[in-house]
């Protein structure tokens, strides 16, 4: 544990330094916004309720796709591009001859602060979106939430370092992240309203139904417990795998040279 | 009590490694179908090292020295053959083992980029569990004897190699390892900042009875540090043993060097003599069996208008360069 908070302070230091990063992430965070919410203009200038969805309820899902999209940003992505990056380069070496789990080592060690500002922004837009849909949230409904928020972290969190394992016999696999970038993008619509085939890769394949979709259900009642349930077991399930996958591939990893 | 520190029996190592015709035709068959070759980086090595010592391992690149330490530190997983480090199986990698060894790999960095060095440092301490008072007395002591003074405060980014490989040294030996492993530790470095790691090396050997490894091309690195060499060659050693029975061995040239007088000589007369490797500043230096050096120099003198004749022995290089040009078969190992 104090590792980890050491190398959170230590990430934050090291952002700190880098202020033009900060405006950067200001405009990044700004356009993203606004294409979000273009989209949400757009599509009721023609219909009242998508799916049963309403502009306000569909308005807390951009909130939550926010939300989601910086904590994955800010405290995922960049360790595990970090790792990526070390497993190319060779330099994994020294992480795995720490006395600590490698594991938890790569996952921690970088973050990106500014990202944090997409969750700022989100939950603003969450609030707001709640409140014009007049929703009364129970305590229990607001716990369902942010369990299936923590849940749905995991299960990012265990597909990006199965992804980012696969590195260790593939060594370059940028690519693949891209695709993950794109398929999140989808997020942004509760994925209720994709055609069957899409449901399923946006659940399964790519779970980006648990990470958005799944915790904004808990606060519009219709989080059903089997849905509660299955995201729980997937989530269980993700992270042992994703562990599986981890210790077999540092068994291949060999360093980039002899 | 006097167990080796390190001790390795018949160790092998098989690589597979992907292999591919050039061409981008074949580059697209082995995104399928991947070849792979199996190839020996070190085959068969067995080798002790006694707690204290401080071995040169010396080899051309992919002698398999690295493979070597590499497997020692735990980082590979030897193929076959018995390996132990403190009485630990390395490979484990078991955290009791792994607090009490370091590596260090001259060209692979371990400290943030971004940060100052003292920022690294406290992760480290952090990760190893070091008391706060044995951290700040044994940082003190690295940054007295490697005279970091202001660099650690300073980001890595903006430190030079030589100051960052200082800064590299100090944060692999917080934790007062007692095995060091140190492959290449001085390379790219200028000859100050060389000697300023030897004898930081040197000084920690003496003072923690720490044992060390140690890779390196410069010859000048493993004279200064180890009495010991161990020579391996296409995954063999081939040389175990003193440094000065190294040179006696394998150095069968002598090298004169020649000051003509005032009136030059023509470097053609002087090459019948021996071969003439360098010619600068009007001195002329040249390499002969080391049977007949003194019968040379004898004929030179009396021969040829010269000031001054010396011998030397020539510069450990070329009594290695010597071994790894010879065929294996040919080379008997100790």
């Amino acid at each position: 544990m104090r590792v980890i908070a050491l190398y959170f302070k230590v990430s934050i230091l090291n952002e700190l330094q880098y202020r033009v990063n900060f405006f950067v992430q200001v405009l990044q965070s700004f356009l993203s916004l606004v294409v979000a919410l273009g989209g949400l203009v757009i599509v009721f200038d023609h219909t009242e309720s998508l799916n049963g969805w309403t502009s306000a309820e569909l308005l807390a899902v951009v909130g939550v796709y926010f939300i989601v999209g910086g904590l994955i940003g800010s405290l995922i992505q960049p360790s595990m591009q970090m790792l990526m990056e070390d497993i190319r380069q060779g330099t994994l070496d020294f992480a795995i001859l720490k006395p600590v789990d490698t594991q938890l080592l790569v996952s921690v060690r970088q973050i990106q602060l500014w990202r944090l500002m997409d969750v700022g922004i989100g939950i603003v837009l969450l609030v707001i979106g709640l409140t014009q849909a007049g929703a009364e949230i129970t305590v229990l409904e607001l716990l369902a939430f942010v369990v299936m928020l923590i849940a749905g972290g995991i299960i990012v969190y265990s597909f990006w370092l199965i992804l980012a394992t696969i590195a260790f016999w593939f060594i370059r696999i940028d690519n693949i992240l891209q695709v993950f970038q794109s398929m999140y993008e989808a997020g942004r619509w509760p994925v209720r309203i994709y055609p069957p085939w899409l449901q399923f890769m946006l659940t399964f394949l790519v779970p980006v139904a648990f990470a958005v979709t799944v915790p904004v259900e808990a606060l519009t009642g219709r989080l059903t417990p089997l849905s509660f349930l299955g995201a729980i077991a997937l989530t269980v399930l993700m992270f042992t795998v994703g562990r599986v996958f981890w210790t077999i591939g540092i068994r291949a990893y060999s360093g980039a040279s002899a | 009590m006097t167990s080796p520190v390190i001790e390795i029996e018949h160790l092998v190592k098989t690589y597979h490694v992907p292999e591919r015709e050039p061409g981008l035709r074949a580059a697209l068959v082995s995104l399928i179908k991947r070849k792979t070759r199996e190839v020996k980086a070190v085959h068969d090595i067995s080798f002790q090292v006694q707690p204290g010592e401080i071995v040169g391992f010396l080899g051309p690149n992919g002698a398999g020295k690295t493979t070597t330490l590499k497997t020692l530190s735990g980082l590979l997983y030897p193929t076959s053959g018995k390996v132990e480090v403190l009485n630990y199986q390395p490979s484990k990698r078991e955290r009791a083992f792994l607090r009490q060894i370091t590596l260090v790999m001259g060209q692979r960095n371990q400290l943030v980029w971004d940060i100052p060095a003292a920022d690294s440092f406290e992760l480290n301490r952090a990760i190893y569990g070091i008391p706060e008072t044995e951290f700040r007395q044994t940082l003190q002591e690295l940054v007295e004897l490697l005279d970091l003074g202001p660099l650690i405060t300073k980001p890595v980014r903006n430190l030079s190699l030589g100051e960052r490989m200082k800064c590299e040294i100090a944060g692999a030996l917080l934790h007062r390892p007692k095995v060091l492993f140190l492959d290449e530790p001085t390379i790219g470095l200028d000859v100050t900042a060389q000697r300023r790691i030897r004898e930081f090396i040197r000084e920690y050997n003496a003072r923690y009875g720490a044992s060390v490894l140690l890779t390196s091309h410069y010859m000048a690195d493993v004279e200064a540090l180890c009495k010991r060499v161990i020579v391996i060659h296409h995954g063999r050693i081939i040389f175990d043993g003193q440094l000065s029975a190294l040179v006696d061995r394998f150095n069968v040239n002598k090298t004169i060097i020649v000051r003509p007088g005032d009136e030059p000589i023509e470097t053609a007369r002087i090459a019948q003599y021996g071969e003439v490797i360098s010619e600068e500043n009007g001195q002329i230096t040249l390499k002969v069996p080391r049977d007949q050096a003194t019968r040379v120099t004898t004929r030179l003198l009396t021969e040829l208008p010269i000031t001054d004749v010396s011998i030397a022995d020539p510069p450990i290089e070329d009594a290695i360069e010597q071994i790894f040009a010879t065929p294996d078969e040919a080379v008997p190992a100790n």
